[in-house]
């Protein structure tokens, strides 16, 4: 089997799953006992009775449940959310207008900036694995990651906003732009940027930790394996046993994480936009669920669920091609 | 075959030699001992923890006829602040600024008041419609003593109003001083984002919560001394009684009670005969407190109706609180006022400064026609400061708890739903990968591309989605609930790993051994699989308690967890909803949520560092490279 059957296996394979995360998706929000979608129906149905139709209409309300799943198959394949009553316009709008955009600024800087920072650092602390720094590191790693992110949150937002007045405590830009708006682009950045600091900060101690210990994890498990010792026999120089040998073979499980980690920026930090009040895609399912008058906003959630979910199979189906190009032995495995 | 007892010493041995490697690694132990040591609270808490974790009250038998008496007001701070030398008290002046905000609408003239934040617009925007709806009230952050100075920083110079144009009125929450200028020339006067900055004097101080009688049951005729007490009649005497006392059930009686007595002498007056009865004591504070409390049990035979008044003197001025009328009755009636926060600038005034002062009661007969007899029991003042308990107390406004007693309980609740999710997840992942692992086939592909499905959903959209189906259908989201879902999906990275082990072992020649020798797949798996794969599963037990303590505690701060269980989820909750950290910050009340925070890390990272030795020792291939 050649690169393209392999393809093929997993573009097969990236389907089934589509169609599962669809069937999941009407499990929870149609058929589960006290079905959320019926039930936030009926919350419109005297309130709203022109809204009440058109979604009684958009999900089938009345229709046999077999219909129904046939529905929400072509709903969600055709990425058809619905119309959301709170934002008055299309679901899909309403997501990508404007959290999505907010999310992936500040998710793919703090991710890449993390990815970058921990995945030195894990080498580093690898390759002189039993110095002080690799204690200390790998310590303040598991301490990280052990600390509630709103906690870090709360530290830095008193610190830097409340106790030396440096950066706002929260919004994705200055409240002034409401009413009136930057001028040049330059003036734009400056703005986000600005408000973009502490939470992108939070993000990056948060989950740098993990990517030290993965790394580390990773090249260890590579460095003793035999091929590596015979390298070193062989007389190679330190540095190409490095390059050549280890991280090319410890990266393929990073890839992975990496992908994922992409994937599963779109749905933003929920904590941390929430804490920041930034509006991001976090912030947006936060407020689907505590809607001001109680209640949660289901079909905002089911679409932010459902694209989350995509992602991340996309995401998985572009690592195992990566996988796939890199590594001969997984073609053909 | 091996005896019970055989076996069951061949298990301490083993557990003897782990022992003694697990002694060598220094994070494991300090992991256990942590571990150890919550444990350890978590089952004693309801002796360590002095209040309940939720809604404490002070018991209703000592205070008979209340629903219950709150043990402190809201938003205390803990009781050893006062030995902090920097904290500051005494008379002070502040000078606070606001930001002014006249608007026209229709007919109506609306002018705003917004305190300086770093942002005056965003907190304009913020909490107008909350708080500062329809008003010409600025309001201080402290209690106005005196004001001193108000002015407005217009385009012009700097205006200095007149200090009769305004009046200190209202809650006592919120400071208010109003002006009496109409709200047309406010407008005309000031445009909008005006600089306004008020000075007044204040007295702050760490107060504690005073109870002012110290046995209000009277139960020993000695408690009666503390007490004085005079009338302009000589027919009236007050006595202790041992005799009489108001009992809660015929079995307890707490026998007594003050006794006042009036002796008729047939004549008819035609006055009210008053009486007063005090007790003094010593107020040192430079800040009234934040609340009062006052009870009385009274009884009395002989005039149809009788009237109690609760007063507070100072320096011979008298300061009524209350005043009830009490109808003849057989039993006793249980009268009490509390709560007085809404007429505290009332008790601001009688507070205003340090000294002695008198909590009497006041009792007024109508002109009697015979013998009267008056019995009073459980008389009580309690006056609530602004610290209390080792960690203060939370936002609640009726029963506002002990957050040291909250974050005691609370170790329950993260220790359960740590382990327990643990257990599960797991248990689950164990049985999926063995069955996955040894039998293969479409079983195999079944399980795994499940797996692979389940790790796609994303997870804490995923468990939020849940829990709030969850709510709908019950109401509310219990403990249960969370640790159902966090079991049902946090088996998956180990349920791969399991297989991948299985997989491997399957082919192993002592499985085959097995085989050959006639073993049944239950009793393969039993036998020879599952002890080779035991060591991964202590370390995943280990490892999988944190992420599920960090995950409750990550639900319940965003509202999504058991409002009713005294959890640190909660104490971070409520600490997060009530809106401190933006406006006030860590800084003032670090103590609500940093103890709880620092044990949710602290009990984390012991699992995960039992984790880790227990990977050291129990995994060869790493105990090789160190």
């Amino acid at each position: 089997m050649g690169l393209k059957g392999y393809i093929a296996k997993r573009l097969v394979y990236t389907a089934f799953l589509v169609w599962a995360i669809i069937t999941v998706n009407f499990l929870i929000f149609t058929a589960m006992p006290g079905s959320p979608i019926e039930a936030y129906m009926s919350s419109l149905k005297g309130a709203n009775p022109e809204a009440f139709k058109r979604l009684a209409e958009h999900y089938g309300l009345y229709k046999p449940p077999h219909e129904k799943y046939f529905l929400t198959l072509k709903n969600l394949l055709t990425l058809d959310f619905g119309y959301s009553e709170r934002y008055r316009s299309s679901v899909l709008d309403v997501i990508i207008r404007e959290p999505l955009p907010n999310t992936l600024i500040l998710m793919g800087t703090a991710e890449v900036i993390t990815i970058i920072i921990g995945m030195l650092l894990g080498v580093i602390v690898a390759y002189k694995r039993g110095g002080v720094l690799d204690t200390t590191l790998v310590t303040g790693s598991l301490l990280t990651y052990s600390v509630p992110i709103f906690f870090i949150g709360w530290l830095l937002i008193t610190f830097f906003s409340l106790y030396l007045h440096l950066l706002p405590t929260g919004r994705a830009y200055p409240v002034e732009w409401i009413r009136n708006p930057p001028s040049t682009v330059f003036e734009y950045i400056i703005g986000r940027l600005y408000h973009m600091i502490l939470p992108t900060i939070t993000l990056i101690i948060f989950s740098v930790g993990g990517w030290i210990l993965l790394t580390r994890a990773c090249i260890l498990e590579t460095i003793t394996e035999d091929y590596v010792v015979t390298a070193r026999a062989k007389g190679l120089k330190e540095r190409t046993v490095l390059y050549k040998h280890v991280l090319k073979n410890a990266s393929l499980p990073l890839i992975t994480n990496i992908a994922l980690a992409f994937a599963g920026m779109i749905g933003g930090a929920m904590i941390t936009e929430t804490l920041f009040n930034y509006k991001g895609m976090g912030r947006l399912t936060y407020d689907a669920i505590f809607l001001t008058g109680g209640g949660s906003d289901i079909p905002l959630l089911q679409a932010i669920f459902y694209i989350l979910a995509l992602c991340t199979v996309v995401a998985n189906f572009l690592a195992d091609l990566l996988y796939g190009i890199i590594d001969p032995r997984v073609r053909y495995g | 075959m091996a005896t019970r007892n055989q076996k069951i010493k061949f298990a301490i041995k083993r557990f003897k030699g782990f022992w003694s490697q697990f002694k060598r690694s220094k994070r494991g132990l300090v992991g256990l001992s942590i571990i150890v040591f919550f444990s350890f609270i978590a089952i004693f808490a309801a002796f360590i923890a002095p209040y309940e974790p939720i809604e404490p009250k002070i018991t209703s038998d000592q205070y008979p006829g209340v629903p219950g008496v709150k043990i402190a007001v809201q938003l205390c701070k803990p009781v050893w602040y006062k030995y902090l030398p920097w904290i500051k008290r005494g008379y002070t002046n502040i000078t606070e600024a606001f930001y002014f905000y006249g608007e026209r609408q229709f007919k109506f003239v609306f002018i705003f008041f917004v305190p300086e934040a770093d942002h005056p617009e965003e907190g304009f925007q913020q909490d107008f419609e909350k708080v500062y709806n329809f008003s010409n009230t600025i309001r201080a952050s402290h209690k106005i003593l005196e004001v001193k100075e108000i002015k407005a920083i217009l385009p012009s110079g700097v205006h200095q109003f007149n200090l009769s144009e305004w009046t200190i009125r209202g809650s006592r929450e919120v400071h208010p001083i109003e002006s009496v200028l109409p709200a047309e020339k406010l407008i005309q006067m000031c445009p909008n984002a005006t600089r306004f900055e008020l000075t007044y004097s204040t007295g702050v101080d760490l107060t504690e919560n005073i109870k002012i009688v110290k046995d209000h049951k009277f139960t020993k005729s000695e408690s009666f001394d503390e007490w004085k007490w005079e009338s302009e009649s000589n027919r009236i005497d007050v006595q202790y009684d041992a005799e009489h006392g108001y009992a809660p059930s015929a079995a307890q009686k707490e026998l007594g009670c003050l006794r006042v007595t009036y002796k008729a002498d047939g004549q008819k007056l035609g006055e009210n005969i008053t009486v007063t009865i005090w007790k003094e004591f010593n107020y040192t504070y430079f800040e009234p407190p934040r609340d009062v409390f006052i009870h009385t049990s009274i009884h009395h035979t002989g005039s149809p109706h009788i009237e109690l008044q609760w007063a507070f003197i100072r320096e011979g001025k008298t300061f009524i609180v209350a005043s009830n009328t009490v109808t003849e009755s057989e039993s006793y009636k249980h009268l009490y006022a509390s709560s007085l926060m809404a007429n505290t600038t009332f008790i601001d005034q009688i507070f205003a400064a340090p000294g002695n002062y008198k909590f009497a009661l006041k009792i007024i007969i109508p002109p009697p026609q015979g013998d009267v007899t008056i019995y009073l029991d459980h008389v009580d003042c309690l006056l609530y400061g602004n610290t209390f308990g080792l960690l203060g107390t939370d936002n609640a406004k009726v029963y506002p708890s002990d957050i040291f007693s909250t974050l005691i309980y609370g170790t329950r609740v993260s220790l359960i739903v740590g382990i327990l999710t643990a257990v599960f997840s797991t248990f689950i992942g164990l049985f999926l990968g063995l069955v996955s692992g040894y039998l293969g086939g479409i079983v195999d592909e079944g399980i795994m591309r499940f797996t692979d499905l389940l790790l796609v959903l994303p997870t804490l959209p995923l468990f939020i989605v849940l829990t709030v189906s969850m709510r709908a259908t019950s109401g509310y989201i219990s403990m249960w609930n969370i640790i159902i879902i966090l079991s049902l999906f946090g088996w998956m990275g180990f349920a791969r790993s399991v297989r991948s082990m299985v997989l491997s072992l399957r082919e192993r020649a002592f499985v085959e051994a097995a085989k050959a020798a006639g073993g049944g797949r239950f009793y393969i798996i039993n036998r020879h699989i599952l002890p080779n794969v035991f060591a991964l599963v202590y370390i995943t037990l280990a490892m999988s308690v944190p992420s599920a303590i960090v995950v409750e505690a990550s639900l319940s701060w965003l509202g999504l967890g058991d409002p009713r269980l005294a959890s640190w989820g909660k104490i971070l909750y409520d600490f997060n909803s009530s809106g401190i950290v933006t406006t006030k910050g860590l800084l003032d009340y670090w103590f609500w949520v940093f103890p709880a925070c620092v044990s949710i890390a602290i009990l984390a990272a012991a699992f995960i560092l039992v984790g880790y030795a227990l990977d050291e020792i129990l995994n060869p291939r790493l105990r090789e490279r160190r």
